[in-house]
């Protein structure tokens, strides 16, 4: 039981470290490199792989520290990405039960979904509330450029996050052997 | 089993971010001390990340730049003789200028602001909005509502302070407003973030009555009767001024002096608009 409980200490510590890395890459490194005319959006493609990888409840644990640290970053009511990124560790989670390795498409979809809920989100409450109808336009312009960049990423996130979670479960059974 | 408790933490979480934004809605300072707490942390790793990046990213620029910079060498030395014979005529110019500024103690507050460089540390990565972080603070006397100013032009302002950081939303943001005035003619004039017009470089420049001699090329400052904004600072120039379809105000394109594509650092000015007293009109 203590043995269990260090593990996951020890998953959640380093979950922890992962998204506060990708969080200070996201606002830091990449508006700095006119390269990408869009940011792609780390924090979403961790939340969802981690929920699609692990289940609902981690996803949820991981959006709602992502949102939390978007929250706590930019102005506005406090709570309001939290909540989306919630529900994407949630949804995503439910997938979970397809979850089969090295199956990259249903996660490049999931993507794609996500990415939509999530922008949809931001225009509805941000912007169509305050009259911009142009739905269009701004898919155009700001929703295909980040969900391209997004899916970019995905492909090679996704596949790492599943090395690592395969080294771990390793790393983890050996030590389970040994002490057994 | 396991379903159905992710289902009631989901319902928990779900209930506890809508408590939180209808709370931090009504009163904004709410989250404040935690954000303070999180800045502590957070923005010395943000300034790191932020000074390597910037310093990688300057290395290539340089190296790109120096395969340019032979032809443009002896372009710019041509500009310079052209450049000293047009100095001399603007230095006379100069001071023509100043002295016709005392004839008409004309109003030069505007270079008279105290001010504080800071640098941007971190970006909104919405790609909806343009919003970014500094690394002055509450300690270096910034406070919410104070002016921020790049490459000579109004950039920002201040929205929200912690110790050791500050927000500011952009001009550019597609939810700013400012208040401005034509700088020769005084015919007020609103100029609006658009985040469609941004691509292009552009603001929106609305609600200008339609007797205002506001026409193309001249320079947009803000108003003095902006609640927020000091008087005075430059903005950008007016371009494709119209008369709306009703023919009760005319509307147009504002083209920003600060460069957004590039802004690297910014400067504060450390007085607020509540502050500076207002001077009483002579009668």
């Amino acid at each position: 039981m203590n043995r269990q409980i260090k593990i996951i200490a020890k998953r959640a510590l380093i979950n922890l470290l992962i998204l506060l890395a990708a969080f200070t890459i996201q606002t830091c490194v990449f508006p700095l490199l006119p390269v990408f005319s869009a940011v792609p959006n780390l924090l979403l493609i961790l939340t969802f792989s981690f929920g699609f990888i692990y289940g609902s409840k981690t996803g949820m644990l991981l959006g709602l520290v992502s949102g939390m640290l978007m929250d706590l970053f930019y102005t506005g009511p406090f709570g309001f990405y939290c909540l989306i990124f919630i529900y994407i560790g949630f949804f995503n989670g439910i997938f979970n039960r397809y979850y089969y390795n090295d199956y990259i498409q249903l996660p490049l979809i999931l993507c794609t979904l996500n990415e939509l809920f999530y922008n949809l989100y931001i225009y509805v409450l941000r912007f169509l509330l305050r009259g911009r109808l142009d739905i269009g336009y701004y898919f155009m312009n700001i929703v295909l450029p980040e969900l391209v960049f997004s899916l970019i990423f995905t492909l090679f996130l996704y596949r790492v996050f599943l090395k690592a979670n395969k080294k771990l479960d390793v790393i983890e059974d050996r030590r389970g052997t040994n002490v057994a | 089993m396991d379903n159905k408790s992710s289902k009631y933490m989901l319902i928990v979480l779900t209930v506890l971010c809508t408590a939180l934004i209808v709370v931090s809605s009504v009163q904004s300072g709410f989250m404040d001390p935690l954000r303070n707490y999180i800045g502590y942390v957070l923005v010395p790793v943000q300034k790191g990340v932020n000074a390597v990046g910037t310093g990688i990213y300057n290395k290539i620029e340089e190296y790109s730049e120096l395969k340019s910079a032979y032809d443009e060498n002896i372009e710019l030395k041509a500009r310079i003789d052209s450049l000293t014979e047009e100095n001399n005529r603007l230095k006379s110019e100069t001071e023509e200028l100043s002295r016709l500024r005392e004839m008409y103690q004309l109003d030069n507050d505007y270079m008279q602001y105290q001010k504080v460089a800071a640098r941007i540390i971190a970006k909104d990565s919405e790609n909806w909005f343009q919003v970014f972080r500094i690394d002055k603070g509450s300690n270096d006397g910034i406070e919410p509502d104070m002016n921020v100013l790049s490459g000579g032009g109004l950039c920002g302002i201040v929205t929200e302070v912690g110790a050791n950081y500050a927000t500011v939303r952009s001009i550019i943001d597609d939810e700013s407003r400012v208040a401005a005035m034509s700088q020769h003619t005084s015919d007020n004039c609103i100029v609006a973030g658009d985040l469609k017009l941004f691509e292009e470089g552009r603001l929106a420049l609305t609600n200008i009555n339609k007797d205002a001699d506001i026409s193309d090329g001249d320079a947009i400052v803000t108003s003095n009767i902006s609640a927020k904004f000091l008087p005075g600072i430059l903005i950008g120039y007016a371009s494709d001024i119209t008369i709306d379809s009703r023919h009760l105000t005319k509307s147009g394109y504002l083209i920003p002096v600060a460069d957004f594509d590039n802004l690297q650092e910014v400067f504060v000015i450390t007085e607020l608009k509540e502050d500076v007293p207002e001077e009483e009109p002579e009668t």
